[in-house]
C-alpha cells in the first residue's frame, strides 16, 4: 500500500494486488501466519535452554491446580456415593410380625416425601455385612443371625436437606415396629463443607499460580524483545508496522503454552499415578473398590487451551508495552 | 519530491540541529547533502523518514505534508523510501537472501515474487552469487551493496543514503555512486548525505550544503576552502 505515492504501481506479487482472485488473496493471510508460527518455533529451537526454563515453569505452575482439581473430583465422586447416606435407615423391633412391617412399607411408600422403600431383611442385611464390612469369616461364628429387619427409605428429592430428612425421620420413628431410625447428616454436611473449602482453595490457588506464569512468560519474551532490538529497529526502518513485528512473539508465547500444556498433562498423570497407587493400597484395606480417576479428554484439552491462554497473554502484555517502546533513533 | 518548508528542529535540551531549511529536491533528481559532522545532515535525513519530526516548518514527500502522518502510518511511508546506511544495518543473523527479502515480507509479497525480485536485485548490484552468505563473511563494500539491495528490492521512487562511502576507499565509493546514477536514470530521486567532499566535487551534481543548521549553499559544490 503505497501512502503517498497514490499513483505508485502496486507491484505485482504483493499481497495487494488487484489481480488476484479474493480467495488467494484471503488463503495468503493463514499462509503467512502459519510461516511466523512456524519460523518463531524455530527460533525456540536454537534457543532451547531459556525457552524451557520457561515452558517447565508454565507446565508445572499449572500442574498443581490441575491435580488438585482432579482430587477434588474425586472426592465429589466419593461423596456422591455417600449421598445414598442421606438413606434413613429404620430399624426394626425384632418381634415385629412380617406382616405388619409389609403394611409399615406399603404406608411409608405412598408419602409425598419419600421416594422409595427398601426393606433389608435380617437375612440379606447378614450376607451384605459379611460382603463388605471386613468382618468375613467372623461372622460365621455367631449362633444366629443379630440383626434387625431394616426399612431404607430414600427421601424425595425435596426432603433431602439435612433439616427436611431430620423431620422425616423423626416423623417414621414414630411408628410403632421401629425401634430407631438413623441418618448420617452432620457427616454429610461435613463432607460437603471440606469440599466446598478446597474447590474456594483450589480457585485461589490456581487465579495466583496463573497470574504468576502470565507475569514469567511476559519477562521471557520481554527479554526476548529487548535482545533483537537491532533486528527490530531494522524492521521498523524497513515499514514493518508493530503488528508485523509482534507476531513472532505473539507465536513464541503460544508455543510456550503449546510445550507447557503438555508437561501440565505429563506432570499431573505422573502425580495421579503415584498418589493412586497409594489411595488404592488404603481403599484395598478397607474391601472397597475404587479407581482414581484420571483427567478426561475435555479437562486434558481444557489444560491445554488454558496454557495457550496464558502464554498469549504474557506474550501480549510484554509486546504492547515494549515493541512501541523502540524506535529507530540513529 | 522532497520540499522542506521553513524547517526548524530543536531537540529536547535545547541544541537546534535545523533552522528554517527550505529547499526542494524535483522528482526524478540526485542530489547530495554535505555538512561538517554535526551540521544537521542525519536529522535532515529522519525528517524525512519520520524517525523524528520537525519543531516547525513542514516537511513534504510528493505532496503530502508528512505532520500529518498519524504513527500508525508511519511504517507505510517508509515503505516508499529506501534508505540506506552508513552500518549498513544488515540482520547479521540472516543470509544475503533473507536480509533483501525482508522489505518484501513484510508487505505480503508471496515466496516466488520475493526470490525473483531479490535475485533481480542482487544481480543489479552484483552479488547474485553470494545470496547464500551471510553479511560477517562479505567485505565492508559488498555489505553496503546488500544494503542498497534491500533499498531498491521494493523499487521505491525514493532513495536516501546516509554516509553510504563512509568507510570505502574512493574506487569503491565510486561504484556506489554509479549504482546510484544507475537507479537515478530510470526515474528514482536520489538524495545522498556524505561528508566526502572529494567525491562530490568529481561529480557535477547539485549540492545542499548544511553548516549549523542552516541551508547556506544551494548548487553545484564550490571548491572548499
Amino acid at each position: 500500500m503505497s501512502l503517498l505515492f497514490r499513483n505508485r504501481v502496486v507491484e505485482k506479487g504483493a499481497q495487494q494486488q488487484k489481480g488476484l482472485p479474493l480467495w488467494r488473496r484471503l488463503l495468503m493471510v493463514p499462509v503467512h501466519h502459519l510461516q511466523q508460527a512456524v519460523s518463531s518455533l524455530g527460533e525456540l529451537w536454537r534457543n532451547p535452554i531459556a525457552s524451557l526454563m520457561t515452558v517447565a515453569v508454565l507446565g508445572l505452575s499449572l500442574t498443581l491446580p490441575s491435580a488438585l482439581y482432579v482430587m477434588v473430583k474425586n472426592t465429589t465422586q466419593i461423596a456422591d456415593q455417600w449421598q445414598q447416606a442421606s438413606e434413613i435407615s429404620l430399624f426394626l423391633r425384632t418381634d415385629a410380625s412380617e406382616q405388619s412391617v409389609a403394611t409399615l412399607k406399603q404406608q411409608i411408600s405412598i408419602r409425598n416425601d419419600v421416594e422409595a422403600v427398601q426393606w433389608i431383611t435380617k437375612q440379606q442385611g447378614f450376607e451384605q455385612f459379611k460382603a463388605t464390612s471386613g468382618f468375613g469369616e467372623t461372622l460365621d461364628y455367631f449362633d444366629s443371625n443379630p440383626l434387625p429387619d431394616v426399612l431404607v427409605v430414600t427421601p424425595a428429592e425435596q426432603a433431602r436437606t439435612p433439616t427436611r430428612a431430620q423431620a422425616l425421620l423423626d416423623e417414621l420413628s414414630q411408628a410403632r415396629e421401629v425401634q430407631m431410625g438413623k441418618l448420617d447428616v452432620d457427616w454429610l454436611t461435613r463432607l460437603q463443607a471440606i469440599v466446598d473449602l478446597i474447590q474456594d482453595v483450589l480457585a485461589a490457588l490456581a487465579l495466583l499460580l496463573c497470574i504468576s506464569v502470565i507475569l514469567i512468560v511476559s519477562n521471557t519474551i520481554r527479554l526476548n524483545i529487548l535482545s533483537k532490538r537491532d533486528e527490530i529497529v531494522i524492521m521498523k526502518l524497513v515499514g514493518a508496522t508493530d503488528a508485523f513485528i509482534q507476531r513472532p512473539f505473539l507465536y513464541t508465547g503460544v508455543w510456550y503454552g503449546v510445550a507447557g500444556g503438555v508437561i501440565a498433562w505429563l506432570a499431573t498423570q505422573l502425580l495421579i499415578w503415584w498418589i493412586g497407587s497409594a489411595v488404592t493400597d488404603v481403599t484395598e484395606l478397607y474391601q472397597s473398590q475404587f479407581a482414581l480417576a484420571g483427567l478426561t479428554v475435555g479437562e486434558m484439552l481444557m489444560v491445554w487451551l488454558v496454557a495457550v491462554a496464558l502464554g498469549l497473554v504474557g506474550s501480549f502484555l510484554a509486546v504492547r508495552k515494549h515493541i512501541k517502546s523502540i524506535e529507530p533513533d540513529a | 519530491m522532497i520540499r522542506f518548508e521553513q524547517v526548524s528542529k530543536t531537540y529536547s535540551g535545547g541544541h537546534q540541529a535545523l533552522s528554517h531549511v527550505d529547499f526542494h529536491v524535483a522528482p526524478g533528481e540526485m542530489a547530495f547533502l554535505t555538512g561538517h559532522s554535526g551540521a544537521g545532515k542525519s536529522t535532515l535525513l529522519k525528517l524525512i523518514s519520520v524517525m523524528e519530526r520537525p519543531t516547525a516548518g513542514r516537511v513534504r514527500i510528493n505532496g503530502h505534508d508528512l505532520n500529518t502522518i498519524k504513527p500508525k502510518q508511519v511504517p507505510f511511508v517508509r515503505r516508499d523510501i529506501g534508505m540506506i546506511f552508513q552500518d549498513h544495518r544488515l540482520l547479521m543473523d540472516k543470509s544475503v537472501f533473507d536480509n533483501v527479502a525482508l522489505p518484501l515480507i513484510i508487505e505480503g509479497y508471496s515466496v516466488q515474487e520475493a526470490r525473483k525480485r531479490v535475485l533481480a536485485a542482487l544481480e543489479k548490484v552484483g552479488l547474485a552469487d553470494k545470496y547464500r552468505h551471510f553479511p560477517m563473511m562479505l567485505s565492508g563494500g559488498e555489505q553496503q551493496r546488500v544494503g542498497i539491495a534491500r533499498a531498491i528490492v521494493t523499487k521505491p521512487p525514493l532513495l536516501l543514503a546516509d554516509e553510504p562511502t563512509g568507510n570505502l576507499d574512493p574506487k569503491l565509493s565510486m561504484d556506489i555512486i554509479r549504482l546510484f546514477e544507475e537507479f537515478n536514470q530510470v526515474g528514482v530521486s536520489v538524495l545522498i548525505a556524505t561528508h566526502d567532499l572529494g567525491l562530490i566535487a568529481r561529480l557535477k551534481y547539485r549540492t545542499l550544503t548544511l553548516k549549523e543548521g542552516r541551508l547556506i549553499n544551494d548548487g553545484l559544490e564550490e571548491q572548499p576552502a
